[in-house]
This record gives C-alpha cells, sequence and structure tokens, in this order.
C-alpha cells in the first residue's frame, strides 16, 4: 500500500434511501466488514481509486433519522462526526436522499452540512422520480445548499461517475448554517467550543445536546435538551420546506399508489397475517429442504477427502491429525454455508422489498410481551432449522436489546440437529400406539417442538424483566414504499454474511473440533497405535471416556450411565453425534444404522435386570436435549456475534442447568 | 383528540403536545402544524402507521394516545 493516506469518505442518510446499492456500486468487490469499536454493530468499508493517485476509502455509515442519536445506529455515525482523531476524521460526506421523500432526507443532509464538512448530495431513485412525474430543479436546490448535486440510480449504475467527480472538488457549503440556535443557547455553546476546541457552533451544540455534561448550562436557557432539538426540527423542516415549495414538483398521491395498494394486503389484519404466514413457511421450508443436497455434497466431499489422504499419507501422529480432527473441523464450519446463503438470501429480499417494516408491524403485538419486536420472528423461524443462521439474522435488528434477548433463547428452539436424536429415543421409550387417533409418537415429537418454542418465548420475556431498563427507545418505525429488490444487493449480503462467518466463528468451531478430537482419541496415558493398521484406542478409554465416567455421580439423578454420559458429552461436537457415538460405545456396526435402536433395546440395568431405556430415562434424555445448549458452533457464533465469551458461556452454564432441572424434575417423577 | 382517536383515512392536523413527546417524532417529520392521516392500524390495539410529510410513520397506540391533533378533516393552522 501506498504512503498516501486515502481520502475518507462517508455515505450517510435515512435508511430505505438506496444506499446500500449506492455503497455496492462504488465499491464493488472492493469491500470489507468489519466492526466499530466497542459495539456489534457492522461496518462496511471498501478502498478505490477515485482518480489517478487519488484513493478514497468509502465508509457506508448506518441509516439515521437525524445526528441527534435516538438509537445505537444513531449514536456510532454522531460519534464518527465529532471524533477527534486524525486518522478517523471524515474529509467528505456523501449526502443520500431518496428522490420521492425529499423532504425527510433534506432534514438530516442539512444537519450533516452545518458541521462545516464538505459535502455532496446524491439523489437516489431518480427513475421512479421521473416515473411519478416529480421535477426537480437540482440546479436551484444545489445553489441554495451550496453543494453539489448529482442525480444516481444504484440499479443502473447511472451518475456514479459524476458523483465520483464531484467527491474530489467537494468543499464546505458556503451558505451555512441552515439552523442558527437562538441567542440565548450562544452561553453554553461558546463553553462547549473551548472545551472541545471544535470549530463549528453546530458541532457543540451536537455535543451539548448528547448528555447530561452540559445539562445543567442548557437548562439555564429555560429549555430541555428534548425541547431544544424539538426547536431545531422544527426550524429546519420549516427551511427545507421552502426550498421544496421552489424547486420541486411533485403530484401527491400518484406516489404512493402501488404502496397502498399492496399494502391493503400486506398489513390487513386477517390477510396480512396469513401472508406473513405462508412466507415464514416458505422461509423454513428453503431453509430445511433447499440446504439439504448442498449440506449432504459438503459432507461427502469432505469424507472423501479424508478417505484420499488417510490411503496416501504415511500412517502417523500427524495424519491422524488431519485426516480426523482438521477435515472433519472445516467440514463442520462450512457444512453451514449453505443455511446461511439461503437465509440471509431471503432476509435480504425481505428488507430490500420494504416488507421487513410490515413483519414487524403485524407481529409487534405478539412478541412485544417477551420483549422481543416483530423482527424476532426471522430468528425464530430460522432457528427450527439451525441455530447458526438464527443468531446471524439478528444482525438486521436494530434495537440491541430485542438482538441480546433473541440471540440468548434462539438455541431453545428445535433444530434439525436435534431430529435424529429425538428419533432415536422416541422410537426406543414410545410405543407405537395410538392417542384419539393420532400416532403418540408424532405428538411426542410435536410436543417437543413446543416445548423448545414456549421455552424460549417464557426465557425472553422472564430475561426482558431482569434485564435493567435501557434508556426509552421509542417504537417509531418507517415504512418505505416497496420496491423491486436488487440482485446485486442481496448477491453482496450473502457473500459479506458468509464470509464472516466463516473467517470469525469458523475458527473457533475448527479450534474446539481439534480439542475435541484430542480429547476422544488420546485417553491418559493412551495413544492410539498409528502403525500399518491404525486401531483407535477403546471410547471408555478416552479423555472423553474417562470424563464421562467421573461425571455419572453426577448424571446419576437424571438416569443417565456412565455410557450415555459420554454420548452427551460427545455431542457438544453437534447433537447429531450422540446416535454415532451410542453406537460406537454398544459396537454396532456403521452400515446398521437400525441396530442400534436394537442394541439399546436391549441394555438391561444391571440392579433391575428391567430394560434400561425405560420410559423415565428416555423423556430425561430428551428433555436434556430440548434445554442444553449441546452445540459447540452455537457457542462460537453467540461469542461472535456478541463480541463476548462470556455471554456465550454465561448462556451455556445457564442452559445446562435448565437442562439439568427438567431432566432431573422429570426422571424423579417417572422413576 | 389525540392520534390514536383516528379512524383509518381520517385527517387532522397534529397540535403542540404539552408533555415531552420522543424528539424522535419530530425528526421523522411528525411535528406540530403538519397534516396528519390514519394509514392503517394492526389488530389488538398493536401499532397504528400514519403518513404526515410524505412519510408513512408506525408507532405504537400508547405514543399515538399522547399526540394532540385537530379534529378531523378540519384544516386550521395551529403552528405552535
Amino acid at each position: 500500500m501506498v504512503d498516501k493516506k486515502a481520502l475518507r469518505v462517508a455515505l450517510v442518510g435515512r435508511p430505505n434511501t438506496g444506499k446500500s446499492s449506492l455503497f455496492n456500486r462504488l465499491t464493488g468487490l472492493s469491500q470489507k466488514v468489519g466492526n466499530y469499536p466497542g459495539v456489534t454493530m457492522e461496518k462496511r468499508t471498501g478502498l478505490i481509486k477515485l482518480a489517478p493517485g487519488v484513493l478514497a476509502e468509502i465508509i457506508d455509515l448506518p441509516g439515521i433519522y437525524s445526528l441527534h442519536p435516538s438509537s445505537p445506529d444513531e449514536q456510532v455515525v454522531m460519534d464518527s462526526f465529532l471524533n477527534e482523531n486524525v486518522d478517523e476524521k471524515i474529509d467528505v460526506v456523501i449526502g443520500l436522499a431518496d428522490g420521492t421523500n425529499l423532504k425527510t432526507c433534506l432534514f438530516v443532509f442539512t444537519q450533516i452540512i452545518d458541521l462545516g464538512i464538505p459535502a455532496v448530495l446524491a439523489v437516489t431513485m431518480s427513475d421512479e422520480m421521473e416515473r411519478k412525474g416529480m421535477e426537480l430543479d437540482v440546479l436551484g436546490l444545489s445553489e441554495s445548499l451550496g453543494v453539489p448535486i448529482t442525480l444516481v440510480n444504484g440499479r443502473l449504475g447511472h451518475g456514479i461517475k459524476e458523483l465520483q467527480d464531484n467527491i474530489l472538488t467537494a468543499s464546505v457549503s458556503q451558505n451555512i448554517p441552515f439552523f442558527q440556535p437562538g441567542g440565548l443557547h450562544l452561553e453554553w455553546i461558546n463553553k462547549v467550543s473551548e472545551d472541545k476546541n471544535f470549530d463549528m457552533p453546530y458541532k457543540s451544540w451536537l455535543f451539548g445536546l448528547r448528555g447530561s455534561e452540559y445539562e445543567e448550562l442548557i437548562s439555564s436557557t429555560g429549555k430541555t435538551i428534548a425541547r431544544a432539538r424539538a426547536d431545531e426540527a422544527i426550524k429546519r423542516y420549516r427551511r427545507v420546506n421552502e426550498w421544496l415549495r421552489e424547486f420541486f414538483v411533485t403530484h401527491p398521491g400518484k406516489d404512493r399508489r402501488w404502496t397502498a395498494r399492496l399494502d391493503r394486503w400486506a398489513v390487513n389484519p386477517f390477510w396480512g397475517s396469513i401472508i406473513l404466514l405462508i412466507l415464514m413457511f416458505l422461509l423454513f421450508q428453503a431453509l430445511f429442504f433447499g440446504s439439504e443436497a448442498p449440506m449432504n455434497f459438503i459432507d461427502d466431499q469432505f469424507a472423501q477427502l479424508s478417505n484420499i489422504l488417510k490411503s496416501n499419507l504415511p500412517n502417523g501422529f500427524l495424519s491422524h491429525l488431519i485426516t480426523n480432527g482438521i477435515i472433519p473441523g472445516i467440514a463442520g464450519v462450512l457444512i453451514f454455508i449453505p443455511q446461511i446463503a439461503i437465509l440471509f438470501g431471503l432476509i435480504s429480499l425481505l428488507e430490500e422489498s420494504g416488507y421487513m417494516s410490515r413483519v414487524v408491524f403485524i407481529m409487534d403485538r405478539f412478541m412485544r410481551p417477551f420483549g422481543l419486536s416483530g423482527k424476532s420472528v426471522v430468528p425464530m423461524v430460522s432457528g427450527t432449522a439451525c441455530a447458526i443462521p438464527a443468531i446471524m439474522s439478528t444482525r438486521n435488528m436494530e434495537n440491541s436489546r430485542e438482538k441480546w434477548l433473541s440471540i440468548a433463547v434462539a438455541p431453545l428452539i428445535t433444530c434439525a440437529a436435534r431430529l435424529p436424536v429425538y428419533a432415536l429415543l422416541i422410537s426406543l421409550v414410545i410405543p407405537d400406539q395410538t392417542f384419539f387417533g393420532l400416532s403418540l409418537r408424532g405428538l411426542v415429537l410435536f410436543s417437543l417442538y413446543m416445548i423448545g418454542f414456549f421455552a424460549a418465548l417464557i426465557g425472553s420475556a422472564a430475561l426482558n424483566k431482569i434485564m435493567p431498563e435501557a434508556q426509552s427507545n421509542p417504537f417509531l418505525l418507517e415504512m418505505p414504499s416497496y420496491r423491486f429488490p436488487q440482485l446485486r444487493n442481496v448477491g453482496h449480503a450473502i457473500i459479506n454474511r458468509t464470509k464472516s462467518f466463516v473467517t470469525e466463528a469458523g475458527k473457533i468451531i475448527l479450534a474446539i473440533s481439534v480439542v475435541l478430537w484430542f480429547f476422544a482419541s488420546f485417553g491418559p496415558g493412551k495413544t492410539p497405535d498409528f502403525t500399518q493398521d491404525y486401531e483407535a484406542i477403546p471410547i471408555e478409554d478416552s479423555y472423553v471416556g474417562k470424563m464421562g465416567k467421573a461425571i455419572e455421580p453426577v448424571m446419576k439423578p437424571l438416569g443417565f450411565d456412565w455410557k450415555v454420559s459420554i454420548a452427551v458429552l460427545s455431542s457438544f461436537v453437534a447433537r447429531e453425534v450422540f446416535v454415532g457415538t451410542m453406537a460406537t460405545l454398544y459396537s454396532v456396526d456403521d452400515n446398521e444404522k437400525s441396530s442400534i435402536r436394537e442394541q439399546m433395546a436391549k441394555q438391561k440395568d444391571p440392579e433391575t435386570g428391567e430394560p434400561y431405556f425405560n420410559l423415565a430415562v428416555g423423556v430425561s434424555l430428551l428433555l436434556f436435549y430440548a434445554f442444553a445448549m449441546q452445540c459447540m458452533s452455537t457457542y462460537a457464533v453467540v461469542a461472535r456475534e456478541t463480541r463476548s465469551h462470556k455471554f456465550a458461556a454465561i448462556q451455556f452454564l445457564i442452559l445446562g442447568i435448565l437442562a439439568y432441572g427438567a431432566s432431573f424434575l422429570s426422571y424423579s417423577i417417572l422413576a | 383528540m389525540y392520534l390514536s382517536d383516528l379512524k383509518i383515512g381520517q385527517k387532522a392536523i397534529v397540535l403542540q403536545a404539552s408533555i415531552s413527546l420522543p424528539v424522535k417524532l419530530y425528526e421523522m417529520g411528525c411535528m406540530p402544524g403538519e397534516e396528519i392521516e390514519l394509514n392503517y392500524a394492526a389488530p389488538f390495539s398493536g401499532p397504528m402507521c400514519f403518513l404526515v410529510q410524505g412519510t408513512l410513520i408506525s408507532m405504537r397506540k400508547e405514543l399515538a394516545q399522547l399526540v394532540p391533533i385537530t379534529e378531523p378533516n378540519v384544516k386550521s393552522l395551529t403552528n405552535g
């Protein structure tokens, strides 16, 4: 990289203004996803060449309604403008304005240029403006704002070149300030400017109103912080309305026709719920069945690779590590890609089209008692396939409280990996009878799904009660106009999410799986024979086996003997491993899956001589698997999304205690 | 009258509130003197969606109950 510092260019605007389309157009595949320091919010940047010898780092700041923060997203944006660190200073702002909704977009833009930052305005959706018969006097508005305006079309890429040229020549508007705080505020504004060495009064205004530091001084003007902000909003809108009267021609009513037509169905109390139900069902289907073939493919390819290496590598520790530890570990990371790609493709379609806001609108009333928002429906539904994509989907939630709650309870939702365990145990201990014409086994399986679902809701409601009340974040939601989703943006969403999963959570998953491989292949004082005919040590002699035996006294009250304890421990790799471990423990040939069940059915309780896997043990195990966070990949993704191993560890512990309690209770009653 | 009293399709003008409302409401465009229309509402006292200054804004009923308005369809300008 050259020494020359790249120009830092930030994209700022309201949500739903086509910001990501423009960002994707400007940066293409050069974009990187990182994080803002201290928060879990995603930071998208891209390095591009603006002109010969001029590099620019384009920063996609979160969508905001105002520079005064009401949400963590807006906090991030304000912080990046008040940041005095020279290396992180923003050099140029590209203001975004949806041409079909100029008024509210210009409100934010005037705040930004009042900071005294070189700025340009990009008016998006120019094609829609034309279709709706809107006319904008670009020159007139540009003169009043004192900055250049470019009409852009992210979809077709129109206006991008002109915008890039404007960035190069961007300068501070000579017409500012558009908002001048009244004389009674001057005293405290001057004080902030002096304390903080701010050059622009509006910067001091923003800084002073953000918190308690200057509250006393401000209240001596007779105005509260909220009042002062409201005054600013009223004055700014007045200004913007004057401009629009002069430079903008619109035909009210015409511009919302399609959205109104679609909303007649989408938010109808009856049809809206049906449409939502159908869409969520399709999401589930796509996730559950659409991912099956690619997941099997990945599984097979890696098994094959492992076999090829096994027969070609010299015998020894290293080859065993590669073929049994590392390759299955990598496969265990990549296996999630189909689900993550499908889910984020679908979420991105929902967001892009504008429908996601309707989901929040319809579901709010039902999710609110549990401390969740309508957006939590997506992780809840995806959780029935797998907790990994479900937890990752909380990235699209703005309210951090709901995000944390959703992450905390997502592992309780019955995921696909529990199915093989459930199927085996149910067929073992639940008789094949009918109950009011319904299969008893089917009913038990259904009940387990319901237990997971209700445990998640109740758990969230309980956590919501315990969690300290955050700053009141009013539920105010913009319902964007419906738009045809742009495949380019969907593609970028899929690539970015998949990339960040593989490189971040993937690392943790791989590390844990190598550790678990070691625990399963080696034992105290025992090393497998690595000579010609590789012979594994018996699982009961391995570290996992020893641990299973060691915890037997703890597991006894749940009805688990040492074999079950080993299977429970080893299924931390993934829940379905339970079945395979059971097969190993009962020396069942891998190729005869049906005989696992028969072998298990034959096991006798050494004390009573009765079959060991009776109803009490079976139900206890089922409940244990329903509650426990028996999944290292879930742990890894939680740690990654919350940026906190502590959160993941506490969650693992609490869900473990819950599982133990439920199993203990059921076993005490049934045994 | 308050925003929550509007029927679907009714229009009114937002009045100055005597209590302090979330500033975000103002910043999103819902402020005294502006015409506002109830577009639709979710069942069971769920959120309500209003059209104001060309933007559709949804809010919970609890908040709508705090925003004062003129009688529906009366075009009086009472700028606060």
